[in-house]
């Protein structure tokens, strides 16, 4: 029996489960939507910020949606973990021949695809009806957009799996999931640009990793030109190394089976 | 090299301690190949601990352990089949893809998967639910289901942890029905329970354990051949130290033990017993049963804890 049946049966097992869960399935979207078009409609007409680089305001803030749609799709995807030990699944799963981490890679498998497939689809409904300037085209730029994505999306599920293996309630998770996360979201330029900033806030961006998706995504489909941005590579070479590392921590330890975790 | 005859659980001096409190103290014990083996003991006894360390879920313990002739390790799962004491079916997924799941966890699959599927779901009677999900099955039915799922690989040793916990009577007959015709003899069994009445009817040996270790074991015969022929059970209202002193000294008295309100009193000839009783305690007798002498008696007699044994029996 190998590694690769076990992971790919828990991806299918996984998928199935929050295909299942309609409410959760659009709710992580839909959410993001809505703030675009309210935020970016209300901020852009009502206040005309004069410091973007290209577009107007509801076209920035598409970048910002994407990255939140992730965040919002990686933190749903992790409840799963809680979901499956408080139901006994995880004790069964964990009493197969596999090791945990094949278990663990199945369901992360699972909480990546879905967190880019909600992502990218909010980045195609929004592209029609907002100004972006695809300054690499529109195909390079998608393509960039869905490596970014796809990055982003690994390093959440990576963030998520470390936290789910370490706090023993759900909600304790979705608590520090959301005080760490939207702190970072506010410090990444998802609502505004981080230039020109106060120099503690742009030191804040700096560190964020999701700053560099945020960045990318600028970059990719909404900028003119790669002025006033930190450029593809850094952006990448920050989002692959950060991504790597956090999701090897998030394979580093199984979630309890029990409250008392023994 | 482990043979055929050999025992497929030979453990030693087997120890596990959470913080202060010690699961597993010495248990020591051999399960023979092809047996149907109970693992009796009241809840919190250790049975539970003893069979995650078996299915290597547990980190290892003191002592040594030996299925199938090694240390458990998670390559071993593939040759067990276990069944845990609660639910661990996604109420999400239909009772198939609960197989599927399990099929390719454990490598079965395609054919072999087909086959081996349908005829698990027609042993436990589920063929009609296949496509329903596991949320819309009755507990008895949820209960059937695990035993499928454990049994999906063809394991050779069967560990169930309470396999009928929460299942109805008539439910637990078709459970061991479809359990037993099927598989006694084809594989080893280990039932860790607290149904000491399930145990007598279903188990080949049984090793009762109290507070990690093993206190008795044998077939259920020799356990209870220690015992007088019959059982009395009293329903007395508060006898004292004085009185149950007395009944013990009576020629042909057993075990004499006290449990909410209830003393039970192993005697050759119940008949002659009960007069001696209205007599010793005028008017705080309220009832009086003869039974023969079963597993249960047995039980108290070795593990001496009647009372909340009892109360998590009846419960």
């Amino acid at each position: 029996m190998s590694s690769f049946s076990a992971w790919s049966a828990m991806f299918v097992r996984d998928m199935q489960s929050v295909l299942r869960s309609r409410s959760q399935l659009y709710s992580s979207m839909l959410t993001p939507l809505l703030f675009l078009v309210f935020l970016g409609n209300g901020v852009s007409k009502g206040l005309s910020p004069s410091k973007l680089t290209a577009g107007d305001f509801t076209a920035y803030l598409v970048a910002g949606t994407v990255v939140m749609t992730s965040v919002f799709s990686a933190t749903f995807s992790s409840a799963s973990f809680y979901r499956d030990r408080d139901s006994g699944v995880l004790r069964m799963l964990l009493s197969s021949p596999h090791s945990a981490r094949v278990v663990l890679f199945g369901k992360s498998l699972a909480g990546v695809c879905i967190g880019v497939v909600q992502a990218l689809i909010v980045l195609a409904v929004a592209a029609p009806f907002v100004g972006f300037e695809w300054q690499y085209g529109i195909i390079t730029g998608f393509i960039t957009a869905i490596a970014v994505v796809l990055l982003l999306n690994i390093m959440l599920a990576g963030l998520a799996q470390a936290l789910a293996s370490r706090v023993q309630t759900m909600q304790g998770f979705h608590l520090i999931m959301n005080l760490a996360l939207f702190p970072l979201l506010f410090f990444s330029g998802a609502f505004y640009p981080v230039h020109d900033l106060p120099m503690w806030l742009e030191v804040l961006a700096r560190v964020n990793p999701l700053s560099y998706a945020v960045d990318a995504l600028e970059l990719s489909a909404y900028a003119r030109s790669a002025s006033g941005f930190w450029g593809l590579g850094l952006d990448f070479a920050v989002l692959g190394g950060v991504a790597v590392l956090v999701y090897l921590l998030g394979l580093t330890r199984t979630p309890r089976l029990t409250w008392s975790g023994k | 090299m482990h043979t055929p005859a050999d025992p497929v659980v030979a453990a030693r001096d087997i120890g596990r301690s959470y913080g202060t409190r010690r699961a597993l103290d010495g248990l020591t014990l051999d399960v023979p190949a092809g047996s149907v083996f109970g693992l009796l003991g009241p809840n919190g006894s250790g049975k539970s601990t003893f069979i995650s360390i078996l299915a290597a879920m547990e980190t290892p313990p003191e002592g040594e352990l030996r299925v199938f002739g090694s240390k458990p390790a998670p390559a071993l799962r593939a040759r067990l089949g276990t069944v845990f004491q609660e639910n661990t079916s996604d109420p999400l997924m239909t009772v198939m893809e609960t197989l599927r799941l399990a099929g390719r966890l454990f490598g079965v699959s395609g054919e072999r998967f087909r086959q081996r599927s349908m005829e698990l779901l027609t042993a436990f009677g589920l063929e009609a639910r296949a496509k329903d999900p596991v949320s819309s099955l009755s507990g008895g039915m949820r209960r059937r289901l695990e035993m499928a799922r454990a049994l999906l690989h063809d394991p050779e040793l069967l560990l169930l942890d309470e396999p009928t916990t929460g299942v109805d009577p008539e439910e637990r007959r078709a459970l061991w029905g479809a359990l037993l015709e099927r598989e006694r003899g084809s594989r080893t069994i280990l039932i860790a329970t607290n149904d000491l009445a399930e145990a007598d009817s279903v188990c080949d040996v049984v090793a009762f354990i109290q507070a990690g270790r093993v206190v008795a074991k044998g077939t259920p015969a020799e356990l209870k051949a220690g015992l007088r022929r019959e059982a009395l059970r009293v329903t007395w209202e508060q006898p004292s130290e004085q009185q149950l002193a007395v009944v013990r000294s009576w020629p042909g008295a057993g075990e004499v033990t006290l449990a909410d309100g209830v003393v039970h009193i192993s005697v050759d000839d119940a008949s002659s017993f009960a007069p001696l009783l209205f007599e010793l305690a005028p008017g705080a007798i309220r009832a009086v049963s003869i039974d023969t002498s079963t597993l249960e008696d047995a039980y108290f007699q070795h593990v001496g804890q009647r009372a909340r044994v009892t109360a998590e029996v009846t419960a």
